[in-house]
């Protein structure tokens, strides 16, 4: 919003950042990616419907990515709006190809939203939830997943073949915050992600 | 006349100049279209995206504030599709906004919430941001609370065009706000605290910081009126409520480059009400002065005035107006009958420069020429003209400098020509000639010897190039400057006082003793002399610190009681300029008019309503004068001729100290004193 409208491009390109968007396969990460590095970059922060829609849009795509309290069907409703009117409304194509991409990820995968707020993502990359936990059959407890953790939430003693009577390796819930180096590291592919169970679904519709 | 096209808007044909946008035009027919961003006269930005409109034939909505009317267009302000994302927008400017109109002093004349109202927005459905930006308050002027901020960048926009470039957008999207370099307060900021800003921001994130709880804009009486407080004479609107004055903002059309006004214009009016304002006559019993009537003032006057006969003198300000003018001529030349009646003109300029002056419209000039003049809205001389010749810079029009010291305008000068001024001049008007324009043969023959350098050959072109050139000329160039405009463009005396052209239309000036000769002013020494006359009358603000040498007796008629008024016999009070209704005539030749806005404080009188007592108690009845006998004045036809290409010699003040002393009352009566007070902190 300052004097002159450009298009002046600052950093990442607009395709970039869907290229990389698309790596994501729950639509709700994909779209919030889109969102926070076209703020970061390419928006031009110059009209309304766009500069202040995308901070809007930003604000709803992590309360459903996180399961806020009171996510409804209201946000999902109100990503819509944002979406139509950055077409209707943005200055440059730039806002506009934004709009299209909220609606396009919403269009294709309304589904997967509406689940969002039941607290399940199908894709599981949502962090807020989902869990990680260590297959105790699988688990050769040889401690990279300890070593790899930056948040010493994984407990657990290395297994060596003189001693018995060792502790296997845990998560530690608190701790976790699902970055996924362990995962990485894990040889036998030993720990698993699943969604955490809502006991009540807040989700309206 | 400007050519109009026809179009549709919502129905209702209308007829537009070409070239006016969408918005103006519908206007025109009384059909609204929202807007936040847009801002008259300034380029459109497009931001806010309130005033989309579609218009058939287009298959997308275009913005009204940057398309321009054209034969046969059809468009519609208010289909659905719009009216949504002007709703939407709205909503989502809300969702950022401290929505306490029931507090806010900008309720009534805010277009949000005008628009909130619209569009039934009690609230906004969006998320709640809240930011609690600091509010900058530390200056007594202008208030910024970043939390009200739509981000419409009007402010921003109207700081950059007059270069003053003070305000900046910070961060993006949601994030972004408005900050001075460093986020500094105003007065570490290079701010002039002209207050543009306030007048451009639509919402109340920039406000008059005394404002809050001294009503809203539906309480105010509006009054348009004139600033007599330097030579720019600015268009101001007054503001008041319960017969006193709560505000003054730029009366000048939105769109002319000539909307502004300075802090002494804007700020200054507190001075009315100051500890120093007279509000009684008094006069001097046993070294001291003390308060009298009317009646026993004027008697005491009359009486030395009539003893005194041509050997009474009176010096005026050339900040009063026409009629005020008038009578004082008649009080000095029939009634005294003395010949020496002289104004601070001749303390910078030579009167028959005013008074040859031509009739123009900066807002049409597509060239400016400024000879030997340096406005400056930091040094506060003549800063409106200073604004002005820079937005018509930004707008497009051409400008030269002819000077032979530095100026801070030349930064935006195409052409700059330092050195000996008449031979700039004289070089300029060889170059016309030989681009084949026409001129005098008298003017030919006096530049024939002239050499003609790169950049007298470049601003030459220019001005060949130009429609509308104009030619501000300092008094004393001013002969000169009009040789020029003999060949082409119109020529203006700029003086340093509100009405230096009435002042001279109206005749007030001597036939006897000059004004420094009164005052007992040695060129180049100032003050010290011994004064021509025994009787002296000083009319305004008088420049002068000291009681003038010699004198028998001193009158001294003012709104406020300044060094020389304490130093007088008798001490007349008179009103303001916001207190008395008269006319005058501005630098540019415009005749303007100046209501009384307010009652003049407790026993003060306007200059003529002394002037004709006075001569009543002398035996004398004047009366006021009429509006035919100013206009008969005013309406001289003036005709440039041939002059030498020379300089006027004698004037020697510095433009910057003499505003500041004419203007002492103000400044040390109002807060502009603080400001005075915070730029000698940050220069040292």
């Amino acid at each position: 919003m300052s004097e002159e409208i450009g298009t002046e491009e600052k950093g990442k390109k607009l395709e970039d950042i869907r290229k990389e968007a698309e790596e994501k396969a729950c639509p709700v990460q994909r779209t919030l990616y889109f969102i926070k590095e076209f703020i970061e970059g390419p928006m031009c922060s110059k009209c309304y419907p766009c500069s202040l829609g995308t901070g809007e849009a930003k604000i709803r795509l992590i309360r459903i990515s996180q399961h806020l309290k009171n996510v409804d069907g209201a946000d999902i409703q109100v990503l819509k709006r944002i979406g139509l009117n950055m077409i209707e409304g943005s200055f440059c194509k730039k806002g506009k190809d934004t709009g299209k991409f909220i609606l396009e990820a919403l269009a294709n995968s309304e589904g997967e939203f509406r689940q969002h707020l039941s607290g399940i993502c199908p894709k599981k990359e949502c962090a807020s939830l989902v869990e990680y936990a260590i297959n105790p059959e699988l688990c050769i407890m040889c401690g990279k997943c300890s070593e790899v953790c930056q948040y010493g939430a994984i407990t657990g003693e290395k297994k060596q073949p003189y001693l018995s009577g060792y502790i296997p390796f845990e998560i530690r819930q608190k701790r976790c915050t699902k970055c996924g180096e362990c995962i990485a590291v894990c040889p036998t592919v030993a720990i698993e992600v699943t969604t955490i169970q809502k006991e009540e679904l807040v989700g309206k519709e | 006349m400007e050519k109009l096209v026809k179009l549709q808007i919502d129905g209702i044909e209308i007829k537009a100049p070409a070239g006016m946008n969408l918005i103006d035009a519908a206007e025109r027919a009384g059909i609204h279209i929202p807007n936040l961003c847009y801002l008259k006269g300034i380029k459109s930005i497009g931001a806010c995206r309130l005033c989309l409109v579609e218009v058939e034939g287009l298959k997308a909505p275009v913005i009204a504030c940057n398309t321009r009317v054209k034969e046969g267009l059809v468009v519609n302000t208010k289909t659905d599709k719009i009216q949504e994302v002007r709703k939407f927008v709205i909503d989502l400017i809300l969702s950022m906004h401290p929505l306490d109109c029931m507090t806010c002093t900008k309720a009534g004349v805010c277009n949000l919430q005008k628009y909130a109202y619209d569009f039934e927005l009690k609230e906004s459905s969006f998320t709640r941001k809240k930011f609690g930006y600091p509010v900058d308050e530390t200056n007594p002027f202008i208030r910024r609370d970043p939390d009200y901020c739509i981000l419409c960048s009007r402010c921003v926009r109207v700081c950059k065009e007059q270069d003053t470039n003070v305000l900046e957008f910070m961060g993006r999207g949601i994030e972004s706000k408005v900050l001075t370099a460093n986020g500094r307060p105003l007065q570490e900021s290079e701010c002039t605290f002209c207050g543009s800003c306030v007048d451009a921001c639509p919402v109340n994130a920039l406000l008059e910081s005394d404002r809050w709880r001294k009503g809203r804009e539906w309480e105010y009486e509006k009054v348009n009126s004139t600033c007599l407080l330097c030579g720019n004479s600015c268009d101001i609107t007054v503001s008041t409520k319960d017969g006193r004055i709560q505000k003054i903002n730029s009366g000048a059309a939105a769109d002319s480059a000539e909307k502004y006004l300075c802090a002494y214009g804007r700020f200054g009016f507190d001075s009315i009400e100051a500890e120093s304002r007279l509000t009684v006559p008094m006069k001097r019993i046993e070294g001291g002065l003390q308060e009298t009537t009317w009646e026993d003032a004027l008697t005491i006057v009359a009486d030395k005035l009539r003893k005194a006969g041509k050997e009474a003198g009176f010096i005026s300000v050339a900040g009063i107006e026409n009629e005020d003018a008038l009578i004082l001529k008649k009080i000095a030349k029939n009634i005294v009958k003395t010949k020496n009646y002289d104004t601070t003109i001749s303390l910078y300029g030579d009167s028959e420069s005013f008074r040859n002056s031509q009739k123009a419209d900066i807002d049409k000039a597509d060239l400016i020429m400024l000879v030997d003049l340096n406005p400056s809205q930091w040094d506060r001389v003549l800063p409106a003209l200073d604004a002005s010749v820079r937005r018509r810079v930004n707008r497009g029009a051409k400008l030269i400098i002819i000077n032979s010291s530095d100026t801070k305008i030349e930064e935006v000068a195409a052409v700059t020509l330092k050195g000996n001024v008449t031979s700039g001049l004289k070089g300029i008007a060889k170059a016309l000639t030989g681009k084949g324009l026409k001129a005098d043969k008298k003017i030919s023959a006096a530049v024939k010897d002239e050499e003609i350098s790169e950049d007298i050959e470049k601003a030459a072109t220019l001005i060949a190039e130009a429609n509308e050139p104009l030619i501000l000329s300092s008094p004393s160039m001013f002969e000169a400057s009009a040789n020029i405009a003999l060949i082409k463009g119109k020529v203006i005396s700029v003086g340093l006082e509100s009405n230096v052209r009435g002042v001279v239309l109206m005749g007030l000036t001597t036939e006897g003793k000059t004004y420094k000769e009164m005052a007992g002013i040695e060129s180049g020494k100032g003050q010290g002399a011994k004064s021509a006359v025994k009787v002296l009358y000083a009319v305004g603000e008088a420049p002068l610190q000291a009681r003038p040498e010699g004198l028998e007796f001193l009158i001294v008629q003012n709104s406020h009681l300044t060094d020389l008024a304490r130093q007088a016999d008798i001490v007349l009070p008179s009103a303001t300029f916001l207190e008395a209704a008269g006319t005058i005539v501005d630098y540019m030749g415009r005749l303007k008019y100046l209501p009384k806005v307010i009652e003049p404080q407790e026993e003060s009188k306007s200059h003529r309503e002394i002037f004709i007592a006075l001569a009543k108690t002398m035996g004398t009845k004047i009366k006021l004068p009429t509006e035919a006998e100013v206009n008969k004045a005013v309406k001289v036809k003036t005709k440039l001729s041939f002059n030498p290409f020379e300089k006027r010699e004698g004037i020697d003040i510095s433009a910057a100290e003499f505003i500041e002393s004419i203007n002492a009352s103000v400044i040390k009566g109002s807060r502009l004193l603080w400001l005075k007070e915070a730029e000698k902190t940050v220069s040292v």
